[in-house]
């Protein structure tokens, strides 16, 4: 008996560590990965869009613009807990609006010399006499020709490229309550580079019934100012309306008569100077907290608390004061009709760019809930309310109804509402005065209510038996968007998607 | 009368909580329901950032990375 009793005593101590590792392992074995193979998603788009409140031709002109962009993400599985994000995208535009910077035929951006567009002529009003009006128009052809606000400028602002690539990192705690990540931002454009960091952090509980995140993400952004050509070449030019880009070309004024360029009443801008501080930084704080209801439905609730610090403004967007006169280059006949697209032939000079207070803090809170009524119907909606130090308050309402056609197809019907009040620095065309210290004539800032209506189509394949060479097809999606404001501004969208899974 | 309206509907729906247990959440694993935006409207909200005045709680971006609002 006591020979068994020591047996026994040994083996349970030759055995047990083997016992303790089999629980480790058996821990290890039911930890299921958090990404099980390579995923890749790829989006490409076409945008174009229409109005009449170009925010570069100080509120009226063409916002004709057209854009295509491509996206892709790749997540890549490090390890069972680790997942590494990689997402690029690209999108090249065409716009009449940002042509316009530089709406007379000649200059350029590139140029960007006091040349400019004159050809000479001895159209030079230096030598006579000092008065308000020179000649009635007509007597003197000024080599700088112009489509007005309404048309197409051929210059090289009128189209652009944006970069854009971000890389994050995730990690998920073993038990998968907790996910920590990290992010990388840089973007480019001709006037605009992005640098963004930031965090998130996740936790779940209460059997995961309950999630909670928080997380920051920081932008330091600056502008390469571009701006209107007449305002940056008034600079240039020391304020020499005879000299330079203005050399031999008429300037008129709202009766259509060439000004005396040595006399009293001359076109100047508000505020003759360059940018000097360029940086654009971007302060944001996420929070959100998400609850599942029951076995059908569950919600969210979350902010992106955002503060944002220095150069706000884009000193693209001209701006024209009410109580300063009017000054064109072009045509004088087309004057009368300058408000609207008959205007072909001539523009009026700028009174300054919009300028905006040094800061902005915008608090947003939105709202998810989402409800699966059967095994053809989810109800999805989401509405977000928003206000702003800058006097701007929204609404945003979205619905969309996914209806499972059959195993393979899913459409989707989507409608959103979106209003807006103004900012209070928001005034339309020719409604500024010099006296105040911020405005903009930029619509986007304007109070308007927006209706947009979509459609998607969706075919799943979770068994990906199509591919493309190591990936298999998960679904290929096709969606169209409607947006119509109050305004009049009009935009369409269309986009291709495709997610494919790497093999195992 | 706004608050209380939001404090009423939060409570009816936090009191209207259950724990629901992981093999109970076929439904709640449908890939509609996940209680984020659809990765295919990317392109959809970037415009509704350049184009409309406010940004912010929907999963896109909240004014950084481009000359937006």
């Amino acid at each position: 008996m006591k020979k068994m009793k020591k047996r026994s005593l040994i083996y349970l101590l030759i055995w047990t560590p083997f016992l303790m590792l089999a629980q480790q392992q058996s821990k290890n074995m039911f930890k299921k990965k958090v990404l099980q193979s390579t995923q890749i998603n790829l989006l490409s788009s076409i945008y174009t869009q229409s109005g009449k409140n170009a925010a570069v031709t100080g509120g009226i002109g063409n916002e004709s613009l057209q854009d295509a962009a491509t996206n892709i993400d790749v997540s890549i599985p490090v390890n069972a807990d680790d997942v590494l994000t990689i997402d690029g995208t690209v999108s090249a535009y065409t716009s009449a609006s940002s042509g316009n910077l530089n709406p007379f035929t000649g200059a350029s951006r590139s140029e960007d010399n006091k040349t400019g567009a004159s050809q000479g002529g001895g159209n030079d009003d230096e030598g006579d006499d000092e008065g308000d009006d020179d000649r009635p128009s007509g007597t003197n052809q000024s080599p700088v020709t112009t489509n007005g606000p309404w048309g197409y400028s051929s210059a090289p602002s009128r189209q652009d490229v944006w970069l854009n690539g971000v890389f994050s990192y995730s990690h998920t705690s073993d038990d998968r309550n907790k996910i920590i990540s990290g992010k990388l931002s840089i973007a480019n454009e001709f006037d605009y580079f992005s640098f963004g960091t930031g965090f998130n952090f996740t936790h779940l509980f209460n059997n995961k019934n309950t999630e909670f995140g928080w997380g920051g993400m920081v932008y330091f952004d600056k502008w390469r100012p571009q701006y209107p050509t007449e305002i940056k070449m008034f600079i240039l030019n020391n304020g020499n309306l005879k000299g330079g880009f203005f050399n031999g070309v008429n300037i008129y004024n709202q009766s259509g008569y060439a000004i005396n360029k040595s006399g009293s009443n001359l076109w100047q801008p508000a505020h003759p100077n360059f940018i000097t501080k360029k940086g654009r930084n971007t302060y944001t704080l996420s929070l959100s907290f998400s609850q599942i209801l029951s076995k059908n439905a569950q919600f969210s609730v979350f902010s992106d608390i955002t503060y944002q610090h220095g150069q706000l403004g884009n000193p693209m967007q001209r701006v024209y004061f009410a109580d300063k006169p009017n000054y064109y280059i072009g045509n004088p006949a087309d004057i009368p009709n300058y408000t609207n697209p008959k205007n072909t032939s001539v523009f009026q000079l700028a009174d300054d760019f919009e300028r905006f207070p040094v800061s902005r803090l915008k608090i947003p809170i939105g709202l998810r809930f989402h409800y699966f009524i059967n095994e053809k119907l989810v109800l999805r909606t989401y509405y977000r309310y928003y206000f702003d130090d800058w006097g701007m308050m929204s609404n945003t309402f979205n619905v969309e109804l996914p209806i499972k056609l059959n195993d393979r197809f899913t459409i989707y019907p989507n409608y959103r509402f979106y209003n807006q009040t103004a900012s209070k620095y928001f005034a339309p065309y020719e409604k500024h005065l010099s006296t105040e210290k911020y405005y903009t004539s930029d619509y986007d800032l304007s109070a308007y209510n927006a209706n947009q209506f979509g459609f998607g189509i969706k075919y799943h394949d979770i068994f990906t038996k199509s591919h493309i060479f190591n990936f298999g097809i998960k679904n290929v999606s096709l969606n169209y968007n409607y947006y119509q404001r109050s305004s009049g501004f009009k935009a369409h969208i269309v986009s291709v998607g495709l997610q494919l899974v790497l093999d195992k | 009368m706004k608050t209380k309206l939001l404090l009423l509907i939060a409570g009816i729906l936090l009191t209207s909580c259950v724990a629901v247990k992981s093999y109970q959440r076929v439904n709640l694993n449908d890939p509609d329901m996940k209680l984020s935006p659809n990765k295919s409207n990317k392109f959809v909200m970037t415009f509704q950032v350049y184009r409309e005045g406010t940004a912010g709680a929907n999963g896109g971006k909240s004014g950084g990375g481009c000359g937006c609002n």
